[in-house]
């Protein structure tokens, strides 16, 4: 069953996304919004991770929680989404796992 | 599709926020959402006691106009509510606390199994917390 990983947390405070990372199957996704989007900040580590990972999964992050935190360049395989694109992803997935 | 939906943050976390945002595009996505169930700090949502900033957003009355407007089965977990003094006119006469309880109708007080029973009658169960 894919799973779609739900993620909010900043991966500079706590071990969640690099441990949500490393359990997913291929063909799961992972969400990232609140903090958990300083994650595609440019230039670091875990943001190269997602990239790398996008061969495998789809990785997307909330749009307005981008904007917030002023980031404005992702790369080309991480797609920004609005909450309708939100929802339609916990449509399209078995389930979902938030990491709280 | 039917979603269940639990909320874990308070109305001045941006989680909770996010919930409400993701509940109304279900909505308008014409999906079904078969309860709310608001758990640990998530029972402030519902606390008519909670006084916002006027410069910022009173997410506990926007969850409130949207539970009514669209008249959905809006649960907050008893047991986090009573430790946390949110209560009903019923737990605070049972408890003999002052006041008529600070939890009114849309809200229901009610128990965890609320919550097993609607992650089993939705297709997606989603949870909201943190930051």
């Amino acid at each position: 069953m894919a799973t779609l990983h739900l993620h909010s947390f900043s991966p500079f405070t706590d071990t969640r996304l690099a441990s949500g990372l490393r359990i997913l199957s291929s063909g799961d996704g992972v969400l990232l919004c609140g903090d958990a989007v300083y994650a595609l900040q440019p230039g670091c580590a875990i943001r190269e991770q997602l990239v790398e990972l996008t061969s495998t999964c789809e990785v997307i992050a909330l749009a307005e929680d981008l904007e917030s935190r002023g980031i404005d360049s992702l790369p080309a395989t991480i797609r920004s989404i609005d909450y309708a694109q939100f929802v339609e992803a916990c449509a399209r997935y078995d389930r979902t796992n938030t990491w709280l | 599709m039917k979603f269940a939906i639990t909320v874990f943050s308070p109305p001045y976390s941006p989680s909770s926020r996010r919930a409400l945002r993701f509940c109304e595009a279900a909505l308008a996505g014409s999906h079904e959402i078969v309860r709310l169930f608001f758990y640990q700090d998530g029972v402030y949502n519902a606390s008519g006691a909670i006084v916002t900033s006027q410069d910022e957003t009173n997410l506990g009355h926007e969850w409130t106009r949207f539970i009514e407007s669209n008249s959905l089965d809006a649960v907050v977990c008893i047991a986090a509510a009573l430790k946390r003094g949110v209560l009903d006119e019923t737990e605070a006469r049972r408890y003999q606390r002052p006041g008529d309880g600070v939890v009114n109708v849309p809200w229901a007080l009610s128990g965890l199994g609320q919550l097993h029973e609607a992650a089993q009658q939705a297709d997606r169960f989603i949870a909201f917390g943190g930051s």
